[in-house]
């Protein structure tokens, strides 16, 4: 087993970076997953694909203690809660690496990372909840797992852009009961959904208004109510368990609201801007495991000798470099572009630093956090995302997202494609690694929105300029309560 | 002699009809490794005689012309690519045996015709074979088989059966794609090589342009089924209130299957019957890079869904995947296309 790790340092590849984050760091991050990918993962790959090929339920949680060890869990974490407060960017670079080994294990801490994004919205009032309890189960022998479940059995691409959510066909439903919502219905699809402890999961309060009435809940899987209806047999990425989950009657009471009630639709907008950079990161990685695969076979198997002299192979090389080369680019400049432009302000607020100073203990007594968890301080979460970022600004942030995940998906089927051409079906052991990128690649063109709807989204953003609400409103429209604009951040046209 | 033009849509019917009704309802079973539900399949196809379909009634078959085998080959993939593989194999190794050996043969015996380099994967000297060829479709389990030295100017075969000394077959389990192919690895130490029989229904170049257009049939076939279950999803899906097909983004993949579709291997066929190498190299590549394209894309018309192996869908681009990769990858077919 060949390992190759590129020489070439991060600052010189992305000189944009070097002006505002400790490259360094970054450096020494991808070193360290890099390391645990070759030493955990690596190994038992094709091992894991097998077994859940027979039973897709099979799980294997020593890679999640694994992985726990190596902060995996609480990377995005904000450090007041007990994360290493890792940005979209570190999590890309992290993905790559990870994914270069065997993408359906790194999707488990994708997944994770997924259903983690929504409670970052949340700000301050979401620390000393379950991202603490996350934290804190990181050092224990029973990590725990989060999922992100939107897609429902008749709605798909529509429930991840606003104007196809108005009139798509959902079928959940929040009732609101007093103290809480009673929520009922069926998501599919829900990576780490079998699995998983908590999970931000987007349902309508009012399903005959979705868009307006898109809301966020976090759901225990423990509660009464709560399903695994089954495990899906996937082509790839198996290592990942794709549930159906059924909601009947699920109790979630108010505290349990992320966000505010009605604003799941641009809430899923900004998460989607932060979770397809890193599927850009992973279609990347997948490529790149196959293309250094293929190279260690050129170089070492009796049965490429003469291959590395024909023209044909030289210009498929050639070819791979360039294509993962660009993909990474992408994924890095809308990591980038997300982390310092579109989201950075309100994460570096010193509003919120000041909070994050506030000792744990401190934070967590029932003034302070009966304060963090109001709805007067969700109010002034949304007022501080306003005051730091526009709607411009992240809809461009989104634009490039889309970007980087359409092209990464793209890339890591052709570069897959064509390795498995190059090898044939007489290449001995890689053939099957090569095999198994290349049914994992294809679910890059497919998940977090397919490629189609990526690039629709592209057209929009930049090259139409066309600004998308992807920031909930100053004004909440459930309990009237309303916010004054403290900047004169203007919006362009909206949709 | 050729089929008349209405026995030849009475050949395609029936195949049709097997692939529709009887294969297409065990190929997630034959998929997922089911022997019973192959072995159904085998039994259904040895009692219409398409296992053999290319020798006379003397020896079982039917006598079908090679442009009738590959309409049936495409017919068959419709219901299972592995299946249909298999069919073409037996076809084209009995073929390549004589009356004499035909005739030593147990009823209903089957055989696969086995590509191999020569030199770096099989290798003959002082009338012993020796060699390893990795990934043999369709050879588990076979009664047979019929070695054909792909890369001579004047392909050589050897026919060999199972038993031989000296030849061992290993099953090989990572097999990604038609699996109703199942594929062993076969060893070849000291093998005596039998002398080629030239007093055969096709000869050694023969079996070669009918393995290259026999695939191209196949992956007509999955890519005909591909594009059937995308028109059929697409017009029944849903999204932003319409269904799917009316989204230009999707009508447009469908319309793009639909023109890969144009192609038909069985029009290589010259007026005299005799298949070309070079024609059929050239369908074998525009046929199986139009199969992958399509099945990709059929996968993407369904979304998530058609990642999931219950759809059937994905199993059709693996399938299309080995077609392209089998006998072998077509950028190493441009050389021979050159050459021939």
């Amino acid at each position: 087993m060949t390992t190759l790790v590129e020489s070439q340092p991060l600052s010189e590849r992305f000189p944009r970076l070097t002006a505002r984050v400790d490259v360094r760091e970054l450096e020494r991050l991808r070193t360290r997953a890099h390391r645990f990918a070759e030493q955990h993962i690596r190994p038992r790959a094709l091992e894991i694909d097998r077994h859940t090929d027979q039973d897709p339920a099979w799980f294997d949680w020593d890679l999640v203690r694994a992985g726990a060890q190596e902060g995996l869990l609480s990377f995005l974490i904000p450090k007041p809660a007990g994360g290493a407060g890792g940005l979209a960017t570190q999590a890309a670079i992290v993905m790559e690496e990870l994914c270069a080994a065997c993408p359906g294990i790194a999707l488990i801490f994708g997944a994770h990372a997924l259903g983690i994004s929504p409670l970052l919205l949340g700000g301050p009032s979401q620390w000393d909840g379950v991202l603490a309890e996350l934290v804190a189960s990181e050092r224990t022998d029973s990590p725990l797992l989060m999922a992100c479940a939107i897609t429902e059995p008749e709605a798909g691409t529509d429930v991840e852009d606003p104007d196809l959510l108005a009139r798509a066909r959902i079928t959940s439903h929040a009732r609101r009961v007093p103290g809480g919502f009673r929520l009922s219905g069926t998501k599919r699809f829900i990576s780490n959904g079998s699995v998983a402890r908590w999970i931000t999961l987007l349902m309508p309060t009012d399903p005959r208004r979705p868009v307006e009435t898109w809301t966020c809940f976090l759901i225990d899987a423990r509660s009464e109510g709560f399903k695994v209806a089954r495990v899906e047999h996937k082509m790839g990425q198996r290592a990942c368990p794709a549930a159906e989950l059924t909601l009947d009657e699920v109790f979630v009471p108010d505290e349990r609201v992320v966000g505010r009630e009605g604003d799941g639709a641009p809430e899923t907008m900004i998460v989607l801007a932060c979770s397809r950079p890193p599927v850009g990161a992973i279609a990347t990685g997948i490529a790149r495991g196959a293309y250094e695969r293929l190279q260690a076979w050129l170089a070492e198997d009796p049965a490429a000798k003469g291959l590395l002299a024909r023209q044909h192979v030289q210009l498929a090389l050639a070819n791979m470099e360039e294509d993962i080369h660009l993909a990474r680019q992408a994924y890095m400049d809308a990591a980038t572009e997300l982390d310092h432009v579109a989201l950075g302000g309100a994460m570096s607020h010193p509003a919120v630093r000041a909070l994050g100073r506030i000792p744990a203990a401190i934070r967590r007594r029932a003034p302070v956090n009966g304060w963090l968890s109001s709805p007067r301080a969700r109010d002034a979460t949304i007022a501080l995302l306003h005051r730091t970022t526009t709607e411009q600004a992240v809809t461009r942030s989104l634009g490039l997202s889309s970007m980087a995940k359409a092209r990464g998906g793209d890339v890591a089927m052709r570069v897959t494609g064509t390795a498995l051409e190059i090898t044939g079906l007489r290449a001995g052991p890689v053939r099957a690694e090569l095999e198994k990128l290349w049914r994992d690649a294809k679910l890059t063109q497919i998940y977090e929105g397919t490629n189609q709807l990526n690039r629709l989204e592209i057209y929009r953003t930049l090259c139409q300029k066309e600004t998308i609400n992807c920031l909930p409103p100053l004004h909440n429209h459930h309990d009237g309560h309303t916010q004054q604009p403290a900047s004169a951040n203007g919006n362009g046209a909206q949709r | 002699m050729s089929a008349t033009i209405s026995e030849q849509a009475e050949i395609r019917s029936m195949a049709h009809e097997l692939a529709r009704r009887e294969l297409s309802l065990r190929t997630a079973a034959i998929d997922s490794g089911d022997q019973d539900a192959w072995a159904e399949c085998w039994q259904l196809l040895t009692e219409t005689g398409l296992d053999r379909a290319l020798l006379d009634e003397r020896h079982g078959g039917v006598g079908l012309g090679v442009a009738e085998l590959l309409t049936v080959v495409e017919e068959l993939a419709i219901g299972d690519g592995g299946i249909a593989m298999s069919v073409l194999l037996c076809n084209a190794a009995l073929a390549t045996l004589s009356d004499e050996q035909l005739a030593g043969l147990g009823e209903g015996a089957r055989w696969a015709l086995v590509p191999a380099t020569s030199g770096t994967e099989l290798a003959i000297s002082n009338g012993q074979l020796d060699g390893n060829i990795a990934c043999a479709l369709g050879c588990h389990g076979v009664d047979g088989v019929v070695l054909l030295a792909l890369d001579r100017s004047s392909p050589a075969t050897w026919a060999l059966h199972a038993n031989t000394a000296g030849l061992k077959f290993k099953r090989d389990l990572a097999q990604l794609g038609l699996r109703g192919a199942a594929a062993a690895s076969l060893e070849l130490q000291d093998v005596s090589a039998p002398s080629t029989d030239c007093d055969t229904v096709i000869d050694g170049a023969s079996a070669s342009a009918l393995l290259y257009a026999g695939t191209a049939a196949i992956a007509r076939g999955i890519a005909r089924r591909a594009h059937e279950m995308a028109f059929e999803y697409a017009q029944a899906r849903q999204q932003g209130g319409v269904a799917i097909i009316e989204h230009d983004a999707v009508s447009d993949m469908l319309t793009a299957m639909a023109v890969r579709l144009t192609c038909r291997p069985e029009m290589l066929i010259e007026a005299s019957g005799k298949l070309r190498l070079a024609q059929s190299l050239a369908a074998k590549i525009a046929a199986t890079d139009a199969a992958v394209a399509t099945t990709t894309d059929a996968v993407q018309v369904f979304g998530g869904t058609g990642y999931m192996v219950e759809t059937g869908i994905e199993k059709l681009m693996r399938d299309a995947k080995y077609c392209q990769l089998f006998p072998q990858a077509n950028w190493l077919l441009y050389r021979e296309l050159t050459k021939a």
